[in-house]
């Protein structure tokens, strides 16, 4: 069964092909940084104006690099939450035509089941129980996967998300957007002990807080100013840094060890972060789990992982309505993730 | 030929399916702007009713705006990628000059005037031509005092229509302008295929892609900062978890 999947919730026009959940046959990412880079964050008009430009070019790619035309697509998945509303509108419209122009199936993933999804491109059907680290500029939320294959939010941020966390300190400390490589990269030649920022570690809850630190950051170089002392940019990124990475493994490994999971994944563009990268496969090493992390171009919000959620859900008789809506605010609860072994119907 | 017609850049949502002999199916939502949740549907029921098929359409009109971004926006993806799929051509047109077409047999100058939010207008003229309207004007956006300043510059006075003009109605008729009705306020599906018909017929017609909506503002460009953070679960900002927006 090849499925199409179609991604627009923040600022990544993506189309995929994907084959039985598993097979990816093209992956087409049209990228926006270029449009919200002027005003270092993205915006959400300007998102939805530029997901209408790129996604007939996107869509024409995605079929040509899967050697397919429409008439081989078995069915249409795409985002319908959470998300930019404006968004997420400009693909729901798109997948609900191209289901009425075929007589396709059409199915709505929430984005977030979607991530935790990237995984079987990559590792064959999950497996549950399972944990989830989603961290990006849109999302930090831990997802349980339980033996049934339920998925269920057990921790998010409660203010900003670790990628916007970055954005913000990299655009203070004057560098470009967006702020995650280029803070990755600085840290590389600071200290990350320099300077000992707070971690809200929010005790007895899997949430996470990100924008005390943020302000501390702000607060600490303002200090140094006034009292006339050298700053050294780079040691504020790394100790930043250290501070972002400790609390979200902290979290995952305390949900791990709660939970009793034996698997691990990491998705999310922050979890192309070298330095969470280093310390998650420690102390995943460390608890004897298991860490299960895509290649980055399945990590980053994309198609194909819409279209593995999709099948998923399409596998499991599900069908969504032409009248559908989408949703800024999707919750993720009571999923069903389809388990490896059950045979596709 | 059968001719989709998409008008979406109001908050009221038009579908209709029509040939050079008349109309074949229609269906309007006047209420609200859940474009997003009639659209489709709305196409599917044309569809059935008319007893035929989406492959016996052979070209896809569709409004362009100015008006309601999300609307446009909702509207041009769906025309856009139908026929992408189905290898379809397209024409795109403004919706001020749908608004216009239906009164093209007043003598006077008429005035296209949709709701543009924020306090502010869509406005632009028309003048009767053979077979439709001709737009004598740019399009515009600013208040209504703008507008009325323009009207009043007008020697034989004016017709205004639209949702924009019905809401002005006591300041435009201030300024010798006579206002439409508020049954007559919003571009047709149905205008819009009447007027692109003959295009079709002479394959004066567009590429999907290249289909671009009228939106004559500047994006808004705030960051949503705010926004982000509860919409993928935090709080900040938000309240109590909002219902499904419905654009
Ligand atoms: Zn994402």
């Amino acid at each position: 069964m090849l499925v199409l999947g179609i991604e627009t919730s923040c600022d990544e026009t993506a189309v995929a092909l994907v084959e039985d959940g598993v097979r990816v046959r093209s992956n087409v990412i049209g990228s926006q940084v270029e449009h919200h880079r002027p005003y270092g964050g993205v915006v959400p008009e300007i998102a939805a104006r530029a997901h209408l430009e790129l996604l007939l070019p996107a869509l024409d790619r995605a079929l040509v690099e899967g050697g397919c035309t429409y008439a081989d697509v078995d069915a249409v998945a795409v985002t319908t939450g959470p998300g930019l509303v404006g968004a997420l509108l400009v693909g729901v419209a798109a997948a609900k035509s191209l289901a009425l122009a075929h007589s396709l199936p059409l199915i709505g993933v929430n984005h977030l089941e979607g991530h935790v999804c990237a995984v079987q491109l990559e590792f064959g059907l999950l497996r549950p129980p399972l944990l989830a680290l989603i961290v990006s500029g849109g999302h930090t939320s831990l997802v349980l996967v339980d033996e049934t294959g339920r998925m269920s939010t057990i921790g998010a941020t409660i203010d900003d998300a670790a990628g916007e966390a970055f954005d913000k300190v990299a655009r203070f400390l004057g560098l470009p957007y967006p702020g995650g490589p280029e803070i990755d990269r600085l840290a590389r030649e600071g200290s990350a002990d320099a300077i000992r920022f707070p971690r809200a570690l929010l005790d007895g809850t899997y949430d996470f807080s990100l924008s005390g630190l943020k302000t501390a950051v702000v607060r600490e170089l303002r200090r140094r100013e006034a009292a006339g002392e050298e700053i050294h940019l780079a040691d504020v990124a790394a100790s930043f840094q250290e501070a972002v990475v400790d609390v979200a493994v902290r979290k995952t490994m305390a949900a791990v060890a709660r939970h009793g999971v034996e698997q691990v994944t990491m998705v999310g563009g922050v979890a192309a972060n070298s330095r969470l990268r280093e310390r998650m496969a420690a102390s995943c090493a460390e608890a004897g789990a298991r860490l299960l992390m895509p290649s980055p171009a399945l990590c980053t919000d994309n198609g194909a992982m819409i279209a593995a959620a999709g099948w998923n859900r399409l596998a499991g008789g599900e069908r969504t309505a032409y009248d559908a809506v989408a949703d800024p605010n999707l919750p993720l609860a009571g999923l069903v993730v389809r388990a490896s072994g059950e045979p596709p119907s | 030929m059968l001719v989709l017609g998409i008008e979406t850049s109001t908050p009221q949502s038009s579908v209709c399916l029509a040939t050079e002999h008349g109309l074949v199916a229609s269906a309007t939502l006047g209420r609200g702007r859940a474009h997003g949740e009639f659209l489709t549907p709305a196409i599917a029921f044309c569809l059935q009713h008319a007893h035929t098929d989406i492959a016996a359409v052979s070209g896809v009109a569709v409004s362009l705006g100015p008006g309601l971004f999300t609307g446009m926006r909702v509207g041009i993806a769906t025309a856009q990628t139908l026929a992408h799929a189905r290898r379809l051509p397209v024409v795109g047109l403004a919706s001020l000059d749908l608004l216009a077409y239906p009164v093209r047999h007043v003598r006077r100058l008429v005035c296209s005037v949709l709701d543009a939010r924020r306090g502010e207008l869509f406005w632009s003229f028309y003048r009767a031509a053979p077979g439709g309207v001709q737009r004598v004007t740019e399009f515009r956006v600013g208040p209504a005092g703008k507008l009325a300043g323009e009207i009043e510059a007008v020697p034989d006075g004016v017709l205004c229509i639209g949702d924009g003009a019905v809401a002005h109605r006591a300041l435009l008729e201030s300024t010798g302008a006579e206002v439409g009705s508020a049954a007559s306020a919003f571009p047709l599906a149905q205008s819009l295929v009447e007027l692109a018909l003959p295009r079709f017929i002479r394959e004066d017609t567009q590429r999907p892609e290249d289909l671009l909506p009228v939106y004559i503002r500047k994006a808004d460009a705030k960051i949503g900062w705010r926004n982000r953070g509860a919409l993928y679960g935090g709080t900040s900002g938000a309240g109590p978890r909002a219902a499904p927006t419905r654009t």
